[in-house]
């Protein structure tokens, strides 16, 4: 009697849950698969008539040096940015739990180092971009302080742009990454280090042997959730310039691409499905290749000392 | 002695370099609220990190050349809020059933909520929009809320909260008196989740107000333009020469979230800790 009571009320799991298979199964499995068997047709929106085409959409961007471009892009741009975040915020988060320093005021830091993530990502393209207009004021500090003899056309120069896209990525989510590095290293026990301290090891010693291993798993949520983002990149080198990735495509992304395949005259909505396709295969791959790398470090360490 | 001058030189440098860090973080955003409030001319005269008085002016600037930016800022508030409600009310339901209930394909889904959190909602929008445009939804903001009600990051993070605040007895104990399941979670779990659910739906509406690429693709109607689309379109050739009145679009764009985050800004960076530590 008892147990067939508790069968039931299990059932009305299914409930609760139903909602949110319903809408993802509309919303957000049967688009991606339709983006997929777009992926395989030469779809264009001004018609109705279309033909599968196998891997032709997939060959014919490869072969596109304005894809591959705007992936290298991505992907530097990427990068670039990643690693002066994890290692500032890896440096920050050192000092703000460590208790040698005792600093005062760091929920204050926190908040204000994060601030820049809630802001719409459009307004601060058009707040960079403003600034750094010909005649905007980054200019006029720069001849005003006799380092330029005239304006500069910021904007016309490609690894300009490029680093700017690259600093405000970096300037909207190194704060996140000082949190969440922060709560890893809080969450490690205190006992690590004072057994370590015990045993005379300084503080370099205890940072490697405890501290970064402990933080592995922190680590590659930090590595893959930034990478996933990264590769998504759009609003900031979309508004930054003219939306094409000027100058000379410098910070053309995948997705600023994608679109462009999207928004083209006739709206090619085949080949546009296959850089999203593309994109989602590349960084499942690679955010898989980094699981399986940093997931096992016992295992790793253990062969190695074999 | 000697120990405490090395950790207070240490620190000093540390409380500098930190100091610098905040100025970055901060004076764009101030530049940005500062020259809406002043005039084209001083604008390009040059930086000041003093308000002018020229607020009304540029007010009348972004008003007065065909873009409505209070229609902006009302359609921006209303797919906010209301993905906001959906999402966090769905996805803590969502969240319940998988942890209060024993049922076979539990474990597949809770599997596969964890993979979706890693795929973006991005790489589909061309399927999304093709799909939508079939169902004649295009322009419409149901595509911009419904989804939230399955948004895999927002199920993710109550789950984990969850974990910490269910009480199985109390549950047990309104089974006892009677209760149906749904009721259980209105009358006891809601209550019980509530400050959760409000970190949820800080994210949620954050995430929705500053949304720009999925409605973008959407929404091709000039009247159902959301604030994101509208400060993309202030870049256009009408404002060109009008930086008060730009500046005061892009300070109405972030105002709010500014007054939200100085609010709640302890909630917002506790939820993020929440997601990414888990022992």
């Amino acid at each position: 009697m008892k147990r067939n009571s508790s069968i039931n009320k299990n059932s009305s799991g299914y409930f609760f849950v139903l909602p949110f298979i319903i809408i993802f199964l509309i919303f957000g499995f049967w688009p991606l698969v339709n983006t997929f068997r777009l992926s395989f047709t030469d779809t264009i929106l001004m018609s109705r008539k279309f033909k599968y085409v196998g891997l032709d959409n997939f060959v014919h961007i490869f072969k596109d040096p304005s894809f591959i471009k705007a992936f290298k892009n991505t992907a530097y741009i990427w990068i670039l940015n990643f690693i002066p975040q994890i290692g500032l915020a890896m440096l920050f988060s050192v000092w703000f739990t460590s208790k040698k320093l005792k600093l005062k005021g760091v929920g204050l830091f926190r908040t204000l180092f994060y601030l820049p993530n809630v802001l719409m990502p459009a307004a601060i393209a058009a707040l960079f971009a403003s600034l750094f207009d010909f005649y905007g004021p980054a200019n006029q500090l720069l001849v005003r302080l006799g380092i330029f003899s005239e304006g500069m056309m910021f904007f016309r120069n490609p690894s300009f742009s490029q680093a700017l896209v690259i600093y405000i990525q970096w300037f909207m989510w190194f704060g996140q990454t000082i949190i969440i590095l922060m709560a890893g290293m809080t969450s490690i026990s205190g006992d690590f280090y004072e057994s370590a301290m015990i045993d005379g090891a300084n503080s370099g010693q205890m940072f490697r042997k405890i501290t970064l291993p402990m933080l592995r798993p922190v680590m590659v949520y930090t590595l893959v959730t930034s990478l996933v983002g990264g590769m998504q990149m759009f609003d900031i080198p979309f508004m930054l310039t003219d939306g094409r990735g000027a100058p000379n495509g410098s910070i053309m992304t995948a997705n600023v691409f994608m679109y462009l395949k999207y928004s083209s005259n006739k709206g090619h909505i085949g080949l546009a499905s296959t850089v999203g396709v593309t994109i989602f295969i590349i960084t499942s791959i690679v955010a898989l290749a980094i699981f399986k790398i940093l997931k096992d470090p016992d295992d790793i360490e253990k062969n190695k000392r074999k | 002695m000697k120990y405490r001058t090395k950790v207070n030189i240490e620190r000093t440098i540390v409380y500098f370099i930190l100091f610098i860090i905040t100025i970055i973080c901060i004076v764009p955003i101030w530049l940005l609220l500062v020259n809406s409030t002043r005039s084209t001319p001083e604008i390009q005269s040059g930086i000041s990190f003093l308000p002018s008085n020229n607020l009304l002016v540029n007010y009348r600037v972004l008003a007065g050349r065909g873009l409505n930016i209070w229609r902006a800022v009302g359609n921006s508030f209303f797919i906010s809020v209301f993905s906001t409600l959906f999402g966090v009310y769905f996805s803590v339901m969502t969240a319940y059933g998988l942890k209060v209930y024993h049922f076979k394909g539990k474990k597949f889904l809770n599997n596969f909520i964890l993979i979706l959190v890693l795929v973006p909602m991005q790489t589909s929008i061309i399927g999304f929009y093709q799909y939508m445009s079939k169902l004649h939804l295009l322009n419409s903001y149901i595509p911009l809320i419904v989804p939230a009600a399955a948004a895999a990051p927002t199920v993710f993070f109550a789950i984990q909260y969850l974990d910490a605040i269910i009480i199985k007895d109390l549950i047990h104990a309104a089974r006892i008196d009677g209760c149906s399941e749904f009721m259980i979670f209105q009358k006891v779990m809601l209550p019980i989740a509530t400050p959760g659910m409000f970190t949820l739906a800080i994210f949620g509406f954050v995430a929705s107000w500053n949304n720009f690429f999925i409605p973008f693709i959407l929404i091709s109607k000039m009247e159902k333009y959301t604030l994101p689309m509208l400060v993309q379109s202030l870049r256009g050739d009408v404002y060109k020469t009008e930086l008060g009145g730009i500046y005061l679009g892009l300070a109405m764009s972030i105002f709010p979230i500014l007054v939200v985050y100085s609010f709640f800004a302890k909630s917002i960076v506790s939820g993020i800790a929440m997601g990414a530590v888990k022992e």
